[in-house]
């Protein structure tokens, strides 16, 4: 009963916000503009048949489609809407629900009534979050109708953004309502929270920089490695033939240009390694929101392994090549590629446990913190 | 059986601000109590200790007969802070229902007590109307309401007439007045002295952290009573061995026995004096309340 009548109350103060349906409104609005886009025998129609572009490959029924209507919703919808702008608009509503509720004059109506003071900050955090869910929740089932119609793909994975999305913004809103509480300032929670944020996001860059840098180096040391065994069997084989085959100098030299390129690697992979492993640490405690967001990416996955994010950061030569045989695996594009693909295997494989488990941990420090000094406060 | 039973409350703050130096006070069920002190007494605090707004550094008593800090015990409890604040967004019938619930109070009491206690407290016709255009006044009969909604046993109201017209705190004398009838037990922290004074059956008065007085008004102002002759003329000279005091034409005999007075006035008479006025008088609680702070040095918590 006390927790239902926070919930009703929580909405009733999230309808009284103006910013609320202003959010719903343009929540809306991308769900109609996403609408718009459409597919029929011809190619792609834009603008509810507005405009239309002939194309071979997207057009109704083929997977080409399906990957760029899902890719759309998932690499952009999601991580630009509703992972940052959405977001921010969250935390801009949300940010004075915990310094209001201690305000003085307030929190005496409320902590003097049968209701344990944890009991009442948890039912207070969790409902606080309802104007994300119901956010998100909206705007899914706008998507999901959207994608039913255009493709007619009844996709229910579509509604696994609501808890993603949930939970990546209550990693933030733990620190929000931290902060609230020990400030009853609802301008300095959102300033700190989006310091915090930018923290995460610099911590995050960091190790996508450093392990992107380290993995290119183990993969030129692992490349060049083959490279001198190929080159040694090579120049093994010619000397068998022949000690004099003028290929031979040639094939020394490309022995010690591996050997030198190694060695340079190894180097510059060991100064890597002692920024790259302590950043992997720092990440492994902290929240990960941009992983937990890039978990819907993972389900929503192209069976035919279309990847409209790939395509629109130009690595779409990536699909030609990857099938391909590589020529020659020492060359710099071949050694991108195989780093590329290495590092997109090595995100995939996170778990989910490292991912939302550690991230949740980390929200639950802050939200105990927070609740220990709620629990002790005079107020 | 007493509503409240309290023992050496203590409150110290950051081991500096002693802002209770040891409490004890009782409140009987079915009688108002009203608690009085200056600014910086310590009322408030204690007031917010037996609700478990704040903690106390040592708190030993009961209340409706479980301890002190007991959740439960709050479901038969009313609570009233001081310049306390609703949600903006609500009316006054949701304010009722949202704390109503809070108290755990069904949901199809909630909405009969919601309107009956708004017509009570003379809100009829606002009960739909956003709290944030109720004027101050309302604000108060609103919380009272609110503190009504679970049917308390027990009702602590912290400065319940602040800002309310002198109908309205009429309204809420005879409310409280009721509600004493009912047999529920009212904790009341007030700095209007003549209303305490007309409501209340006992006080403390509360000065620096501690109660310096405590019990009924009769019986803390018995030994203020007394009687003041006043004549037309200057009093004759054997009226200093008889007087307790004279100011002008007027002597004073301290005492509540009137029988003392009489040979006094026998002889006055026989000497022609012209009495102007026989009148009896008494402290009233402003005079007891001025008289527990004449020896503060500066207002405030004990450093």
């Amino acid at each position: 009963m006390q927790f239902k009548a926070l919930l009703i109350d929580a909405y009733r103060q999230l309808s009284a916000a103006k910013l609320f349906w202003v959010t719903v409104g343009i929540s809306i609005l991308v769900v109609v503009s996403y609408g718009s886009v459409g597919f029929n025998e011809h190619g792609i129609s834009i603008g509810y048949g507005f405009w239309e572009v002939e194309s071979e490959q997207l057009r109704e029924g083929s997977p080409w489609a399906r990957g760029l209507y899902i890719g759309i919703f998932s690499s952009f919808l999601v991580k630009v809407w509703l992972a940052w702008i959405a977001t921010v608009l969250a935390l801009i509503s949300t940010c004075s629900i915990f310094p209001e509720f201690v305000h003085s004059g307030s929190i005496e109506l409320t902590i003097s009534k049968p209701i344990g003071r944890l009991k009442l900050f948890f039912s207070k955090y969790l409902v606080s979050l309802l104007f994300v869910v119901l956010q998100v929740a909206i705007f899914c089932l706008g998507i999901f109708i959207c994608v039913g119609l255009r493709i007619g793909e009844w996709n229910p994975m579509l509604f696994a953004a609501i808890p993603i999305v949930a939970t990546f913004s209550s990693y933030l809103f733990a620190v929000c309502v931290l902060v609230g509480i020990l400030t009853r300032s609802g301008i300095t929670a959102l300033l700190i929270t989006g310091v915090f944020w930018m923290v995460l996001w610099s911590i995050q860059t960091s190790e996508g920089i450093l392990n992107r840098f380290v993995t290119e180096q183990q993969v030129s040391i692992e490349r060049f490695n083959e490279g001198v065994i190929d080159a040694e069997g090579e120049l093994s084989q010619m000397k068998e033939k022949s000690a004099e085959d003028f290929r031979i100098p040639k094939i020394e030299k490309r022995i010690d240009t591996f050997n030198a390129d190694i060695k340079g690697a190894q180097e510059l992979l060991d100064k890597l390694e002692q920024w790259h492993t302590p950043t992997t640490w720092v990440l492994a405690i902290s929240p990960k929101n941009a992983q937990t967001i890039g978990l819907l990416d993972r389900w929503l996955s192209d069976p035919d392994g279309f990847d409209i994010g790939a395509i629109m950061s130009g690595d779409m030569q990536e699909f030609e090549v990857d099938e391909m045989e590589e020529i020659d695996r020492t060359t710099r594009g071949a050694r991108e590629r195989e780093t590329m693909r290495r590092m997109r295997e090595e995100y995939e494989s996170r778990s989910l446990w490292y991912v939302i488990g550690t991230s949740l941990l980390f929200e639950g420090f802050i939200l105990g913190i927070a609740s220990w000094y709620f629990c002790r406060k005079d107020f | 059986m007493a509503a409240i039973q309290i023992q050496d409350v203590k409150k110290t703050y950051r081991g500096r601000v002693h802002a209770l130096r040891g409490v004890s006070l009782e409140v009987m069920e079915g009688e108002i109590f009203g608690l009085l002190g200056p600014n910086g007494a310590g009322k408030s605090t204690l007031v917010k200790i037996l609700m478990t707004v704040i903690h106390g550094s040592k708190v030993s008593g009961t209340m409706l007969g479980k301890p002190i800090g007991h959740r439960k015990t709050l479901e038969d409890v009313g609570y009233l802070p001081e310049h306390h604040r609703f949600p903006y967004y609500l009316t006054g019938k949701q304010v009722l229902q949202h704390y109503g619930a809070l108290c755990k109070v069904t949901r199809s009491n909630r909405n009969s007590r919601a309107s009956s206690l708004l017509a009570r407290l003379g809100l009829s016709g606002w009960e739909n109307k956003k709290v944030g255009s109720y004027s101050k006044g309302m604000l108060q009969r609103l919380g009272i309401a609110q503190a009504l909604m679970n049917e308390p046993k027990l009702l602590v109201l912290d400065e319940p007439t602040d800002g309310v017209d002198p109908v309205g705190r009429r309204e809420i004398r005879d409310l409280l007045a009721e509600l004493r009838e009912e047999g529920r037990a009212v904790f009341l922290n007030s700095h209007l002295l003549s209303e305490l004074e007309m409501v209340c059956d006992r006080v403390a008065i509360m000065v620096k952290g501690k109660v310096t007085m405590q019990g009924t008004i009769d019986s803390l102002t018995k030994d203020s009573r007394r009687y003041e002759i006043k004549t037309k003329d200057p009093l004759p000279l054997w009226v200093n061995e008889s007087a307790d005091e004279i100011i002008g034409n007027t002597m004073i005999l301290h005492g509540n026995d009137p029988v003392t007075m009489q040979p006094i006035l026998d002889r006055l008479r026989a000497e022609n004096a012209t009495i102007l006025s026989v009148k009896p008088v008494r402290e009233n609680l402003e005079d007891l309340f001025m008289r527990a702070v004449d020896n503060i040095d500066e207002p405030g918590a004990m450093k």
